[in-house]
Protein backbone atom coordinates (compact mmCIF):
# COMPACT_ATOMS: atom_id res chain seq x y z
CA UNK A 1 0.00 0.00 0.00
CA UNK A 2 2.80 2.35 1.05
CA UNK A 3 4.66 1.58 -2.13
CA UNK A 4 1.67 2.30 -4.30
CA UNK A 5 1.14 5.67 -2.55
CA UNK A 6 4.81 6.50 -3.10
CA UNK A 7 4.58 5.41 -6.75
CA UNK A 8 1.47 7.54 -7.20
CA UNK A 9 3.15 10.59 -5.73
CA UNK A 10 6.21 10.03 -7.89
CA UNK A 11 4.07 9.77 -11.02
CA UNK A 12 2.14 12.93 -10.18
CA UNK A 13 5.36 14.78 -9.41
CA UNK A 14 6.85 13.67 -12.73
CA UNK A 15 3.77 14.83 -14.60
CA UNK A 16 3.52 18.25 -13.03
CA UNK A 17 7.22 18.98 -12.54
CA UNK A 18 7.85 20.29 -16.06
CA UNK A 19 4.93 22.69 -15.65
CA UNK A 20 6.19 24.06 -12.38
CA UNK A 21 9.97 24.08 -12.65
CA UNK A 22 11.69 27.20 -13.91
CA UNK A 23 13.74 26.74 -17.08
CA UNK A 24 17.09 25.04 -16.64
CA UNK A 25 19.96 27.50 -16.16
CA UNK A 26 23.09 26.43 -18.03
CA UNK A 27 26.58 27.88 -17.93
CA UNK A 28 29.72 26.55 -19.56
CA UNK A 29 33.46 27.08 -19.55
CA UNK A 30 36.54 25.58 -21.19
CA UNK A 31 40.16 25.24 -20.11
CA UNK A 32 43.30 23.94 -21.79
CA UNK A 33 45.37 21.44 -19.84
CA UNK A 34 48.51 19.60 -20.82
CA UNK A 35 47.41 17.11 -23.45
CA UNK A 36 43.69 17.77 -23.24
CA UNK A 37 41.00 20.44 -23.08
CA UNK A 38 38.26 20.32 -20.48
CA UNK A 39 34.76 21.61 -21.21
CA UNK A 40 32.42 21.96 -18.24
CA UNK A 41 28.67 22.41 -18.64
CA UNK A 42 27.08 23.47 -15.39
CA UNK A 43 23.36 23.34 -14.62
CA UNK A 44 21.52 24.95 -11.74
CA UNK A 45 20.03 21.47 -11.25
CA UNK A 46 20.65 18.03 -12.73
CA UNK A 47 19.52 17.49 -16.31
CA UNK A 48 19.09 14.72 -18.86
CA UNK A 49 21.34 14.91 -21.91
CA UNK A 50 22.38 13.14 -25.09
CA UNK A 51 25.88 13.39 -26.50
CA UNK A 52 26.94 13.16 -30.13
CA UNK A 53 30.69 12.87 -30.49
CA UNK A 54 31.49 13.96 -34.06
CA UNK A 55 34.96 14.44 -35.56
CA UNK A 56 34.60 18.21 -35.98
CA UNK A 57 32.31 18.98 -33.06
CA UNK A 58 30.66 17.72 -29.92
CA UNK A 59 26.91 18.16 -29.61
CA UNK A 60 25.21 17.99 -26.24
CA UNK A 61 21.41 17.94 -26.45
CA UNK A 62 19.47 18.86 -23.32
CA UNK A 63 15.80 18.03 -22.92
CA UNK A 64 13.66 21.19 -22.57
CA UNK A 65 14.33 24.86 -23.15
CA UNK A 66 17.50 25.89 -21.34
CA UNK A 67 18.37 29.36 -20.20
CA UNK A 68 21.98 29.72 -21.38
CA UNK A 69 23.74 31.99 -18.91
CA UNK A 70 27.00 32.04 -20.85
CA UNK A 71 26.78 33.59 -24.31
CA UNK A 72 28.48 31.81 -27.19
CA UNK A 73 32.13 31.41 -26.28
CA UNK A 74 35.01 32.09 -28.64
CA UNK A 75 38.27 30.49 -27.52
CA UNK A 76 40.99 31.54 -30.01
CA UNK A 77 43.79 30.75 -27.56
CA UNK A 78 42.63 27.15 -27.07
CA UNK A 79 44.76 24.36 -28.51
CA UNK A 80 41.67 22.45 -29.54
CA UNK A 81 38.52 24.54 -29.46
CA UNK A 82 37.31 27.15 -31.86
CA UNK A 83 34.09 28.20 -30.20
CA UNK A 84 31.16 26.96 -28.18
CA UNK A 85 27.65 27.84 -29.33
CA UNK A 86 24.26 27.28 -27.82
CA UNK A 87 20.77 27.43 -29.22
CA UNK A 88 17.24 26.34 -28.45
CA UNK A 89 15.76 24.11 -31.17
CA UNK A 90 12.06 23.59 -30.52
CA UNK A 91 11.72 21.70 -27.25
CA UNK A 92 15.42 20.88 -27.15
CA UNK A 93 18.50 22.90 -26.30
CA UNK A 94 21.74 22.18 -28.10
CA UNK A 95 25.20 23.12 -26.99
CA UNK A 96 27.87 22.63 -29.66
CA UNK A 97 31.61 22.57 -29.08
CA UNK A 98 33.37 23.31 -32.40
CA UNK A 99 36.91 21.98 -32.76
CA UNK A 100 39.82 23.63 -34.58
CA UNK A 101 40.69 20.36 -36.32
CA UNK A 102 39.36 16.98 -35.33
CA UNK A 103 39.01 15.86 -31.75
CA UNK A 104 37.38 13.19 -29.63
CA UNK A 105 36.03 12.78 -26.13
CA UNK A 106 38.64 10.99 -24.05
CA UNK A 107 36.65 11.05 -20.87
CA UNK A 108 33.20 12.22 -19.85
CA UNK A 109 31.84 12.26 -16.33
CA UNK A 110 29.35 13.97 -14.04
CA UNK A 111 30.07 15.92 -10.86
CA UNK A 112 27.47 16.92 -8.28
CA UNK A 113 26.85 20.02 -6.19
CA UNK A 114 26.56 21.84 -8.51
CA UNK A 115 25.59 19.43 -11.25
CA UNK A 116 28.32 19.51 -13.91
CA UNK A 117 28.84 17.57 -17.07
CA UNK A 118 32.56 17.37 -17.84
CA UNK A 119 34.21 16.44 -21.15
CA UNK A 120 37.94 15.96 -21.58
CA UNK A 121 38.77 16.36 -25.26
CA UNK A 122 41.92 15.29 -27.07
CA UNK A 123 43.20 15.76 -30.60
CA UNK A 124 42.22 12.98 -32.91
CA UNK A 125 43.12 11.87 -36.41
CA UNK A 126 39.52 11.02 -37.31
CA UNK A 127 38.40 12.08 -40.75
CA UNK A 128 35.94 15.01 -40.66
CA UNK A 129 32.35 13.83 -41.00
CA UNK A 130 31.62 16.05 -44.01
CA UNK A 131 34.74 15.06 -45.94
CA UNK A 132 34.14 13.85 -49.49
CA UNK A 133 34.21 10.11 -50.09
CA UNK A 134 37.47 10.32 -52.04
CA UNK A 135 39.17 12.04 -49.18
CA UNK A 136 37.97 9.41 -46.78
CA UNK A 137 39.91 6.76 -48.67
CA UNK A 138 43.18 8.67 -48.33
CA UNK A 139 45.23 7.98 -45.23
CA UNK A 140 44.49 10.56 -42.56
CA UNK A 141 47.08 12.98 -41.22
CA UNK A 142 49.50 11.56 -38.68
CA UNK A 143 48.14 12.07 -35.18
CA UNK A 144 49.84 14.85 -33.25
CA UNK A 145 49.44 12.79 -30.09
CA UNK A 146 48.79 9.14 -29.34
CA UNK A 147 45.17 8.22 -30.12
CA UNK A 148 42.82 8.67 -27.20
CA UNK A 149 43.14 5.47 -25.19
CA UNK A 150 40.15 5.86 -22.91
CA UNK A 151 37.61 6.56 -25.62
CA UNK A 152 34.98 3.83 -25.31
CA UNK A 153 35.28 1.22 -28.03
CA UNK A 154 33.91 -2.28 -28.50
CA UNK A 155 35.32 -4.75 -26.01
CA UNK A 156 38.55 -6.40 -27.10
CA UNK A 157 40.29 -7.24 -23.82
CA UNK A 158 38.94 -8.83 -20.65
CA UNK A 159 40.84 -9.21 -17.40
CA UNK A 160 40.08 -12.23 -15.21
CA UNK A 161 41.21 -12.02 -11.61
CA UNK A 162 41.30 -15.32 -9.70
CA UNK A 163 41.16 -14.20 -6.06
CA UNK A 164 43.95 -14.81 -3.52
CA UNK A 165 46.95 -17.09 -4.29
CA UNK A 166 50.36 -18.09 -2.90
CA UNK A 167 50.61 -17.50 0.85
CA UNK A 168 47.15 -15.95 0.77
CA UNK A 169 44.94 -19.04 0.85
CA UNK A 170 41.67 -17.12 0.96
CA UNK A 171 38.90 -18.85 2.87
CA UNK A 172 39.41 -22.49 3.80
CA UNK A 173 36.64 -25.09 4.11
CA UNK A 174 36.23 -27.79 6.73
CA UNK A 175 37.82 -30.32 4.39
CA UNK A 176 40.78 -27.94 3.96
CA UNK A 177 39.62 -26.96 0.49
CA UNK A 178 41.31 -23.64 -0.31
CA UNK A 179 39.63 -20.69 -2.00
CA UNK A 180 42.80 -19.76 -3.96
CA UNK A 181 42.75 -23.11 -5.82
CA UNK A 182 39.04 -22.94 -6.67
CA UNK A 183 39.27 -19.38 -8.03
CA UNK A 184 42.24 -20.30 -10.22
CA UNK A 185 40.45 -23.35 -11.65
CA UNK A 186 37.33 -21.30 -12.46
CA UNK A 187 39.46 -18.49 -13.91
CA UNK A 188 41.34 -20.81 -16.27
CA UNK A 189 38.09 -22.45 -17.41
CA UNK A 190 36.54 -19.03 -18.02
CA UNK A 191 39.57 -17.84 -20.00
CA UNK A 192 39.34 -20.90 -22.28
CA UNK A 193 35.63 -20.34 -22.82
CA UNK A 194 36.01 -16.67 -23.73
CA UNK A 195 38.99 -17.24 -26.03
CA UNK A 196 37.50 -20.23 -27.83
CA UNK A 197 34.02 -18.76 -28.29
CA UNK A 198 34.71 -15.08 -28.91
CA UNK A 199 38.36 -14.74 -29.92
CA UNK A 200 38.69 -11.79 -27.51
CA UNK A 201 41.96 -11.18 -25.70
CA UNK A 202 41.93 -12.44 -22.12
CA UNK A 203 44.53 -11.50 -19.55
CA UNK A 204 44.82 -13.06 -16.11
CA UNK A 205 46.11 -11.36 -12.98
CA UNK A 206 47.57 -14.75 -12.09
CA UNK A 207 47.64 -18.06 -13.94
CA UNK A 208 49.43 -20.06 -11.26
CA UNK A 209 49.54 -20.31 -7.50
CA UNK A 210 51.26 -17.00 -6.91
CA UNK A 211 50.59 -14.10 -4.56
CA UNK A 212 49.59 -10.87 -6.31
CA UNK A 213 48.72 -7.74 -4.34
CA UNK A 214 45.33 -6.10 -4.85
CA UNK A 215 46.94 -2.95 -6.25
CA UNK A 216 48.98 -4.99 -8.74
CA UNK A 217 45.85 -6.82 -9.89
CA UNK A 218 44.15 -3.53 -10.68
CA UNK A 219 47.34 -2.18 -12.30
CA UNK A 220 47.59 -5.22 -14.58
CA UNK A 221 44.06 -4.60 -15.83
CA UNK A 222 44.60 -0.84 -16.21
CA UNK A 223 48.00 -1.14 -17.92
CA UNK A 224 46.76 -3.80 -20.33
CA UNK A 225 43.82 -1.51 -21.15
CA UNK A 226 41.30 -4.20 -20.27
CA UNK A 227 37.70 -3.10 -20.80
CA UNK A 228 36.21 -5.43 -18.23
CA UNK A 229 37.49 -6.76 -14.91
CA UNK A 230 36.02 -9.94 -13.43
CA UNK A 231 37.30 -10.97 -10.01
CA UNK A 232 36.44 -14.53 -8.98
CA UNK A 233 36.05 -15.58 -5.35
CA UNK A 234 34.27 -18.08 -3.16
CA UNK A 235 32.62 -16.85 -0.03
CA UNK A 236 32.82 -17.56 3.69
CA UNK A 237 30.63 -16.45 6.56
CA UNK A 238 30.57 -16.67 10.36
CA UNK A 239 27.13 -18.23 9.76
CA UNK A 240 27.77 -21.79 8.64
CA UNK A 241 24.26 -21.97 7.20
CA UNK A 242 24.91 -19.12 4.74
CA UNK A 243 24.85 -20.31 1.12
CA UNK A 244 24.32 -19.14 -2.45
CA UNK A 245 25.99 -16.88 -4.98
CA UNK A 246 26.23 -13.13 -5.17
CA UNK A 247 27.88 -10.59 -7.43
CA UNK A 248 29.26 -7.29 -6.21
CA UNK A 249 30.18 -4.01 -7.77
CA UNK A 250 31.87 -1.23 -5.93
CA UNK A 251 29.98 0.85 -3.43
CA UNK A 252 30.58 4.56 -3.29
CA UNK A 253 28.10 5.12 -0.47
CA UNK A 254 30.66 3.65 1.85
CA UNK A 255 33.10 6.39 0.93
CA UNK A 256 33.46 9.21 3.41
CA UNK A 257 31.22 12.00 2.06
CA UNK A 258 33.59 14.64 3.43
CA UNK A 259 36.46 13.09 1.54
CA UNK A 260 34.36 12.75 -1.58
CA UNK A 261 33.34 16.38 -1.39
CA UNK A 262 36.98 17.34 -0.96
CA UNK A 263 37.90 15.27 -3.98
CA UNK A 264 35.17 16.89 -6.04
CA UNK A 265 36.32 20.37 -5.01
CA UNK A 266 39.81 19.40 -6.02
CA UNK A 267 38.46 18.11 -9.28
CA UNK A 268 36.96 21.55 -9.86
CA UNK A 269 40.29 23.15 -9.04
CA UNK A 270 41.93 21.05 -11.68
CA UNK A 271 40.31 23.42 -14.11
CA UNK A 272 43.05 25.76 -12.94
CA UNK A 273 46.21 24.00 -14.14
CA UNK A 274 48.29 25.90 -11.62
CA UNK A 275 46.83 24.02 -8.69
CA UNK A 276 48.40 20.66 -7.97
CA UNK A 277 47.13 18.00 -5.66
CA UNK A 278 49.49 17.83 -2.74
CA UNK A 279 47.67 15.68 -0.25
CA UNK A 280 48.45 11.96 -0.39
CA UNK A 281 45.09 11.01 1.09
CA UNK A 282 43.33 13.03 -1.54
CA UNK A 283 45.39 11.46 -4.31
CA UNK A 284 44.27 8.09 -3.02
CA UNK A 285 40.63 9.16 -3.05
CA UNK A 286 40.90 10.46 -6.61
CA UNK A 287 42.59 7.24 -7.65
CA UNK A 288 39.81 5.27 -5.99
CA UNK A 289 37.36 7.30 -8.00
CA UNK A 290 38.75 5.63 -11.14
CA UNK A 291 35.82 3.26 -10.88
CA UNK A 292 33.26 6.03 -10.41
CA UNK A 293 32.66 6.74 -14.06
CA UNK A 294 32.15 3.04 -14.83
CA UNK A 295 29.75 2.30 -12.01
CA UNK A 296 26.65 2.09 -14.19
CA UNK A 297 28.28 -0.45 -16.52
CA UNK A 298 29.67 -2.36 -13.53
CA UNK A 299 26.17 -2.63 -12.13
CA UNK A 300 24.89 -3.91 -15.49
CA UNK A 301 27.71 -6.46 -15.74
CA UNK A 302 26.97 -7.68 -12.20
CA UNK A 303 23.29 -8.04 -13.05
CA UNK A 304 23.96 -10.09 -16.21
CA UNK A 305 26.38 -12.42 -14.42
CA UNK A 306 24.16 -12.89 -11.36
CA UNK A 307 21.17 -13.76 -13.55
CA UNK A 308 23.21 -16.47 -15.25
CA UNK A 309 24.56 -17.82 -11.97
CA UNK A 310 20.99 -18.14 -10.68
CA UNK A 311 19.91 -19.99 -13.76
CA UNK A 312 22.83 -22.38 -14.13
CA UNK A 313 23.81 -23.16 -10.56
CA UNK A 314 20.44 -23.66 -8.94
CA UNK A 315 21.89 -22.33 -5.69
CA UNK A 316 20.34 -19.57 -3.60
CA UNK A 317 20.30 -16.19 -5.31
CA UNK A 318 21.79 -13.66 -2.90
CA UNK A 319 21.59 -11.03 -5.60
CA UNK A 320 23.66 -8.11 -6.81
CA UNK A 321 25.22 -6.11 -3.99
CA UNK A 322 27.58 -3.22 -3.44
CA UNK A 323 30.59 -2.99 -1.13
CA UNK A 324 33.85 -0.99 -1.05
CA UNK A 325 36.16 -3.63 -2.51
CA UNK A 326 39.75 -2.48 -2.62
CA UNK A 327 40.58 -4.25 -5.88
CA UNK A 328 37.50 -2.91 -7.71
CA UNK A 329 38.00 0.70 -6.60
CA UNK A 330 41.30 0.89 -8.41
CA UNK A 331 40.15 -0.43 -11.76
CA UNK A 332 39.29 2.04 -14.49
CA UNK A 333 36.76 -0.11 -16.36
CA UNK A 334 33.50 -1.96 -15.64
CA UNK A 335 34.45 -4.26 -12.78
CA UNK A 336 32.71 -6.88 -10.65
CA UNK A 337 33.57 -9.40 -7.96
CA UNK A 338 31.77 -12.74 -7.97
CA UNK A 339 31.27 -14.86 -4.86
CA UNK A 340 30.27 -18.11 -6.54
CA UNK A 341 29.35 -20.20 -3.47
CA UNK A 342 30.13 -20.56 0.24
CA UNK A 343 33.15 -22.67 1.09
CA UNK A 344 32.09 -22.28 4.76
CA UNK A 345 28.86 -24.18 4.04
CA UNK A 346 29.37 -27.95 4.15
CA UNK A 347 27.04 -28.68 1.24
CA UNK A 348 28.48 -26.01 -1.04
CA UNK A 349 32.04 -26.93 -0.13
CA UNK A 350 31.26 -30.41 -1.41
CA UNK A 351 29.94 -28.96 -4.66
CA UNK A 352 33.07 -26.84 -5.05
CA UNK A 353 35.16 -30.02 -5.02
CA UNK A 354 33.32 -31.16 -8.14
CA UNK A 355 34.94 -30.12 -11.42
CA UNK A 356 31.61 -30.17 -13.24
CA UNK A 357 30.20 -27.60 -10.79
CA UNK A 358 33.20 -25.36 -11.44
CA UNK A 359 32.57 -25.75 -15.21
CA UNK A 360 28.99 -24.60 -14.64
CA UNK A 361 30.18 -21.56 -12.69
CA UNK A 362 32.61 -20.64 -15.49
CA UNK A 363 29.88 -21.10 -18.10
CA UNK A 364 27.44 -18.94 -16.15
CA UNK A 365 30.02 -16.16 -15.83
CA UNK A 366 30.83 -16.50 -19.53
CA UNK A 367 27.13 -16.19 -20.46
CA UNK A 368 26.80 -13.08 -18.34
CA UNK A 369 29.93 -11.57 -19.88
CA UNK A 370 28.62 -12.33 -23.40
CA UNK A 371 25.36 -10.53 -22.71
CA UNK A 372 27.25 -7.57 -21.29
CA UNK A 373 29.53 -7.41 -24.34
CA UNK A 374 26.48 -7.29 -26.61
CA UNK A 375 24.95 -4.51 -24.49
CA UNK A 376 28.22 -2.54 -24.13
CA UNK A 377 29.21 -2.74 -27.78
CA UNK A 378 25.79 -1.55 -28.85
CA UNK A 379 26.09 1.62 -26.73
CA UNK A 380 29.65 2.56 -27.72
CA UNK A 381 29.14 2.13 -31.46
CA UNK B 1 -9.24 24.24 -20.86
CA UNK B 2 -7.20 27.42 -20.66
CA UNK B 3 -3.51 27.37 -19.86
CA UNK B 4 -4.22 29.17 -16.57
CA UNK B 5 -6.71 26.49 -15.47
CA UNK B 6 -4.26 23.74 -16.37
CA UNK B 7 -1.59 25.44 -14.32
CA UNK B 8 -3.93 25.79 -11.32
CA UNK B 9 -4.83 22.09 -11.48
CA UNK B 10 -1.15 21.18 -11.72
CA UNK B 11 -0.34 23.34 -8.69
CA UNK B 12 -3.19 21.75 -6.69
CA UNK B 13 -2.02 18.22 -7.55
CA UNK B 14 1.57 19.08 -6.73
CA UNK B 15 0.57 20.59 -3.37
CA UNK B 16 -1.36 17.43 -2.55
CA UNK B 17 1.60 15.29 -3.51
CA UNK B 18 3.95 17.37 -1.33
CA UNK B 19 1.53 17.06 1.60
CA UNK B 20 1.30 13.29 1.23
CA UNK B 21 5.08 12.97 0.92
CA UNK B 22 5.56 15.08 4.06
CA UNK B 23 3.12 12.86 5.97
CA UNK B 24 5.00 9.74 4.87
CA UNK B 25 8.34 11.24 5.85
CA UNK B 26 7.05 12.30 9.26
CA UNK B 27 5.93 8.73 9.94
CA UNK B 28 9.45 7.41 9.38
CA UNK B 29 11.09 6.63 12.72
CA UNK B 30 14.60 7.99 13.31
CA UNK B 31 17.23 5.27 13.22
CA UNK B 32 19.21 4.91 16.42
CA UNK B 33 18.74 4.31 20.08
CA UNK B 34 18.80 6.57 23.08
CA UNK B 35 20.40 4.49 25.83
CA UNK B 36 18.20 4.64 28.91
CA UNK B 37 19.87 6.11 32.01
CA UNK B 38 19.32 4.01 35.13
CA UNK B 39 20.28 4.39 38.80
CA UNK B 40 21.39 1.17 40.40
CA UNK B 41 22.32 0.38 44.00
CA UNK B 42 25.86 -0.95 43.83
CA UNK B 43 26.60 -1.76 47.52
CA UNK B 44 24.79 -2.52 50.75
CA UNK B 45 25.72 0.91 52.09
CA UNK B 46 23.24 2.47 49.73
CA UNK B 47 25.79 3.61 47.11
CA UNK B 48 24.17 4.48 43.79
CA UNK B 49 25.79 4.41 40.39
CA UNK B 50 24.54 5.41 36.98
CA UNK B 51 24.02 2.72 34.41
CA UNK B 52 22.83 2.90 30.86
CA UNK B 53 20.80 0.31 29.06
CA UNK B 54 22.25 -0.40 25.62
CA UNK B 55 20.92 -2.49 22.78
CA UNK B 56 23.41 -4.87 21.18
CA UNK B 57 22.79 -6.69 17.92
CA UNK B 58 24.25 -10.13 17.25
CA UNK B 59 24.30 -12.47 14.29
CA UNK B 60 22.37 -15.74 14.36
CA UNK B 61 22.42 -18.95 12.35
CA UNK B 62 18.75 -18.56 11.47
CA UNK B 63 18.81 -15.00 10.16
CA UNK B 64 21.00 -12.90 7.92
CA UNK B 65 20.22 -9.89 10.14
CA UNK B 66 21.71 -8.79 13.44
CA UNK B 67 19.22 -9.35 16.30
CA UNK B 68 18.91 -7.24 19.49
CA UNK B 69 19.90 -8.09 23.06
CA UNK B 70 19.81 -5.62 26.00
CA UNK B 71 22.71 -5.03 28.39
CA UNK B 72 23.54 -2.52 31.13
CA UNK B 73 26.82 -0.65 31.49
CA UNK B 74 27.95 1.34 34.50
CA UNK B 75 28.62 4.87 33.27
CA UNK B 76 32.24 5.88 33.82
CA UNK B 77 33.42 9.49 34.08
CA UNK B 78 35.27 9.40 30.79
CA UNK B 79 33.12 8.94 27.69
CA UNK B 80 35.79 6.93 25.86
CA UNK B 81 35.78 4.49 28.75
CA UNK B 82 32.07 3.93 28.11
CA UNK B 83 32.81 3.11 24.47
CA UNK B 84 35.51 0.70 25.61
CA UNK B 85 33.08 -1.09 27.95
CA UNK B 86 30.51 -1.26 25.16
CA UNK B 87 33.00 -2.87 22.78
CA UNK B 88 34.03 -5.35 25.47
CA UNK B 89 30.37 -6.41 25.64
CA UNK B 90 30.32 -6.89 21.87
CA UNK B 91 33.49 -8.99 21.96
CA UNK B 92 32.16 -11.06 24.87
CA UNK B 93 29.20 -12.09 22.71
CA UNK B 94 25.87 -13.59 23.73
CA UNK B 95 24.95 -17.22 24.19
CA UNK B 96 22.66 -18.41 21.44
CA UNK B 97 24.02 -15.84 19.01
CA UNK B 98 27.05 -15.61 16.75
CA UNK B 99 29.73 -13.00 17.41
CA UNK B 100 31.37 -12.35 14.04
CA UNK B 101 34.83 -11.78 15.51
CA UNK B 102 37.75 -14.24 15.32
CA UNK B 103 38.88 -15.84 18.59
CA UNK B 104 41.60 -14.02 20.50
CA UNK B 105 40.68 -10.56 19.22
CA UNK B 106 41.00 -7.75 21.75
CA UNK B 107 40.69 -4.02 21.61
CA UNK B 108 44.11 -2.38 22.09
CA UNK B 109 42.90 1.21 22.26
CA UNK B 110 40.29 3.60 20.99
CA UNK B 111 40.07 7.34 20.31
CA UNK B 112 37.07 9.49 19.60
CA UNK B 113 37.80 12.29 17.16
CA UNK B 114 35.01 14.71 18.05
CA UNK B 115 35.57 17.12 15.16
CA UNK B 116 35.09 14.31 12.66
CA UNK B 117 32.55 12.40 14.79
CA UNK B 118 34.70 9.35 14.18
CA UNK B 119 35.69 6.52 16.50
CA UNK B 120 39.10 4.95 15.87
CA UNK B 121 39.31 1.35 17.00
CA UNK B 122 42.67 -0.36 17.25
CA UNK B 123 42.46 -4.16 17.52
CA UNK B 124 45.27 -6.63 18.12
CA UNK B 125 46.91 -8.68 15.35
CA UNK B 126 44.63 -11.76 15.53
CA UNK B 127 41.89 -9.71 13.87
CA UNK B 128 43.74 -10.10 10.57
CA UNK B 129 45.86 -13.16 11.32
CA UNK B 130 42.95 -15.32 12.50
CA UNK B 131 40.31 -13.91 10.19
CA UNK B 132 38.52 -16.79 8.46
CA UNK B 133 38.34 -15.06 5.04
CA UNK B 134 35.39 -14.41 2.77
CA UNK B 135 33.62 -11.23 1.76
CA UNK B 136 30.56 -12.05 3.87
CA UNK B 137 32.66 -12.62 6.99
CA UNK B 138 34.42 -9.29 6.47
CA UNK B 139 31.14 -7.43 6.04
CA UNK B 140 29.63 -9.23 9.04
CA UNK B 141 32.50 -8.11 11.29
CA UNK B 142 32.57 -4.54 9.97
CA UNK B 143 28.84 -3.86 10.23
CA UNK B 144 28.52 -5.76 13.54
CA UNK B 145 30.94 -3.21 15.01
CA UNK B 146 29.92 -0.08 13.11
CA UNK B 147 26.14 -0.54 13.35
CA UNK B 148 26.19 -1.42 17.05
CA UNK B 149 28.37 1.57 17.92
CA UNK B 150 26.56 4.15 15.77
CA UNK B 151 23.13 2.83 16.79
CA UNK B 152 23.81 3.26 20.51
CA UNK B 153 25.97 6.40 20.43
CA UNK B 154 24.52 8.95 18.06
CA UNK B 155 27.49 11.28 18.40
CA UNK B 156 29.56 8.68 16.50
CA UNK B 157 28.89 8.88 12.78
CA UNK B 158 31.68 6.67 11.46
CA UNK B 159 34.22 4.12 12.60
CA UNK B 160 37.74 3.47 11.38
CA UNK B 161 39.62 0.27 12.09
CA UNK B 162 43.32 -0.11 12.87
CA UNK B 163 45.13 -3.39 13.45
CA UNK B 164 48.16 -3.52 15.71
CA UNK B 165 48.28 0.27 15.74
CA UNK B 166 48.52 0.56 11.98
CA UNK B 167 46.20 1.10 9.05
CA UNK B 168 45.45 -2.14 7.27
CA UNK B 169 44.46 -2.45 3.61
CA UNK B 170 41.85 -5.17 4.19
CA UNK B 171 40.89 -7.79 6.76
CA UNK B 172 41.25 -10.75 4.40
CA UNK B 173 41.71 -9.39 0.89
CA UNK B 174 38.34 -7.83 0.06
CA UNK B 175 36.88 -4.74 1.72
CA UNK B 176 38.95 -1.55 1.80
CA UNK B 177 39.77 -0.94 5.46
CA UNK B 178 41.72 2.28 5.00
CA UNK B 179 38.60 4.41 4.89
CA UNK B 180 36.17 4.91 7.75
CA UNK B 181 32.82 3.11 7.64
CA UNK B 182 29.42 4.68 8.02
CA UNK B 183 26.65 2.52 9.52
CA UNK B 184 24.38 0.48 7.29
CA UNK B 185 21.34 -0.14 9.48
CA UNK B 186 19.87 -2.45 6.83
CA UNK B 187 21.84 -5.13 8.69
CA UNK B 188 19.75 -4.68 11.83
CA UNK B 189 16.45 -6.38 12.54
CA UNK B 190 14.91 -4.61 15.49
CA UNK B 191 12.40 -7.12 16.87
Amino acid sequence: MKNSIKAGIASVALLVAPLLLPSLGIGFRAFDHEGYTRVVIEGDRSFAYKVQDLPDRLEVRLGGRADFRTPALSVPSSQLLERVTCEVQGEESVLTVHYKGTAAVRKNFVLEKPFRLVFDLVKSARAPAAAPADDEKKPGPAPAEPPPAARPKPIETICIDPGHGGEDLGAVGRSKLQEKNITLKIGIKLKKLIESRTGLRVIMTRDKDSEVSLNTRASIANNQRAQMFVSIHVNSSFRKSAYGSETFFVSLQATDPEALELAQKENQNQEDPGEAIQNDELKMILWNMAQTEHIRESSKLAEYIQNELNELLGTRNRGVKQAPFRVLMRTAMPAVLIEAAFISNASEEKKLQNDEFLERIALAIYNGISKFIYYYNSIVK
Amino acid sequence: MTRQKRLLIAIAIAALAVLLAALLLLRKKPVGFEPELLNREIDKGGGIAEFIKVKLFFLSETSQYLRPVFREIEVPEIREELYRKFISLLLAGDSGHITPVPGGVQLRSLHYLGARQMLLLDFNEPLAAAFPGGTSAELEFIYFMVDNICYNFREIKKVKFLIGGNESKTLAGHIDLEKPFFPDFAWLKDE
